[in-house]
């Protein structure tokens, strides 16, 4: 079936691009409709779930006490991994951590991490001796297309209204996590020769390359990537570079939206 | 079980510390069809439990050694989410995950027709999103309710309960501190149209006439969950046909 239905569908994705229309009507730069909750995990001390279209992704920040690394004294830590398990769809199977989640998890962490978002001297409790970590993890439940828009939407959600928990860990009073900048990511595929903006699964099955964009609160750009077998044309990136400065824009607004 | 012996689990007053009578379990809620990807799927809430399933199937089964000539095979995977509990779990399976999925699995067999669809393999995807005691229970509930909103015949729905002991008292449905601090457990899957049980497990230490409370217990659970559960697929089955029954 993934040989198969890909060359078919990849027919018909070319003609409805001919005429400047996508498989479920949208226009090229419009997204499906999201949903974004936060604070909805009971036992995560920051949590999100995201509803893009059919795509559902939850993602839960804990945090650890740790020993800091020995070149950096003073500085906590922050990690983000993807799971992608095979609740989300039929292709998934089960085992060992596959490429896809390891490049999905690597790349929304980049974003974040690179924006500067998080200050890693902010969490140290002693230096050299006990810094804290902070750990998202992103659980896609159901993949209807483009999972790391929404799994970048929901990690930055669930960071910006973590609480580490002090008490727990015997070091004061519990006190919000600070995080500084809101970077989110916008996605872009190749469909029938262009590329569209938050491709949906049948696009992706039937599409090119794509391309992973995240920028920060001054639209600077903190983390790219492009993904599968293609290539662009700089005036190409030009192009989606400028509908994504609009997009995240309004993303970051709806992530803003969530915290008192 | 833990039995660490000193912590209070019962109030003056005879209630438990949530102030749950003894016979009293906690609040469920069950959805049926909330995830898109999925061809049957159920979120339930029981407690601080958070569990979604996820069915796929009935579909091919591969690698050909798993498959069987007169029937399906159930592939469950219970996991836990690394954010479900206090401690962060780290992501992939352990021996209590595969001993869950393992006896899940069986249990769901001996309620599905499995005879209807032989060679073929039927995923049940079992995932804890957040973990407060009883999570196989709440499991096997959600699988139930996606096995059904997957249209997978079956000869009944069924429901995961448990019952336990905290300081010699009989009590429904365990909480985290009664878990943690109680005497017994006594997980099951009961088939609530008659009475059957396809899941039993159990820890610590019951007399037969203690056994007897919890079994009555939980027979008693198991129909008031039945009931959320047949709710959930009807308000689905609505939904999907635009509003008419």
């Amino acid at each position: 079936m993934p040989e198969l239905v890909p060359s078919l569908l990849r027919q018909e994705l070319e003609a409805l691009a001919a005429n400047d229309q996508r498989i479920d009507g949208r226009g090229r730069w419009e997204s499906r409709d999201i949903k974004l909750e936060t604070d909805c995990l009971y036992n995560a001390e920051g949590s999100a779930k995201v509803t893009w279209g059919d795509t559902i992704i939850y993602a839960g920040v804990k945090f650890e006490i740790r020993t800091p690394w020995p070149d950096r004294p003073t500085q906590g830590s922050l990690m983000c991994g993807a799971e992608l398990r095979p609740v989300a769809g039929r292709k998934y199977e089960p085992g060992p951590p596959s490429p896809q989640s390891i490049e999905l998890g690597r790349v929304v962490d980049r974003g974040i991490r690179e924006s500067g978002c998080i200050d890693m001297d902010s969490l140290c409790i002693i230096p050299g001796e006990k810094v804290l970590g902070i750990m998202i993890d992103i659980h896609v439940l159901s993949d209807k297309g483009n999972i790391f828009d929404a799994c970048a939407l929901g990690a930055i959600a669930a960071l910006r209204t973590a609480i580490v928990p002090a008490e727990r860990f015997d070091i004061g009073e519990d006190y919000p996590l600070s995080v500084s900048m809101t970077p989110t990511m916008c996605s872009f595929t190749r469909v029938g020769g262009r590329y569209v903006l938050d491709a949906n699964e049948e696009e992706e099955l039937g599409g090119d390359e794509r391309i992973h964009i995240t920028l920060g609160d001054e639209g600077h750009l903190h983390s790219l990537q492009k993904g599968l077998k293609g290539t662009f044309t700089p005036a190409e990136f030009d192009e989606i570079l400028g509908v994504a400065q609009q997009r995240c824009a309004e993303l970051a607004n709806l992530v803003n939206s969530k915290e008192e | 079980m833990g039995g660490y012996g000193d912590v209070k689990l019962l109030r003056e007053d005879g209630l438990r510390l949530d102030g749950r009578k003894v016979d009293e379990m906690r609040e469920v809620k069950v959805e049926a069809g909330i995830l898109p990807a999925a061809d049957g799927s159920a979120w339930v809430k029981h407690g601080l439990n958070v569990a979604v399933c996820a069915v796929y199937g009935p579909m091919e089964a591969h690698p050909r050694k798993i498959q069987r000539q007169d029937r399906a095979v159930i592939d469950v995977r219970y996991n836990m989410a690394p954010f479900s509990t206090s401690d962060r779990i780290r992501p992939g399976f352990n021996r209590r995950s595969r001993e869950i999925s393992k006896v899940t699995a069986e249990a769901l067999e001996s309620v599905v027709l499995v005879e209807r669809y032989p060679r073929s393999k039927i995923r049940v995807e079992i995932e804890i999103l957040a973990a407060e005691a009883g999570t196989r229970c709440v499991g096997i509930t959600a699988a139930a309710v996606a096995l059904a909103d997957a249209g997978i015949p079956m000869r009944d729905l069924i429901v995961g309960v448990a019952s336990g002991k905290i300081e010699d008292t009989v009590v429904l449905d365990l909480d985290k501190a009664e878990d943690n601090y109680g005497q017994a457990d006594l997980p099951m899957g009961i088939l609530p149209t008659t009475g059957e049980i396809a899941f039993l497990q159990m820890d610590g230490d019951l007399s037969v006439e203690e056994y007897n409370t919890c079994m009555e217990y939980n027979l008693k659970a198991a129909r008031e969950i039945h009931e959320l559960m047949v709710d959930a697929l009807k308000r689905r089955y609505i939904e999907k046909n635009g509003g008419e029954a």
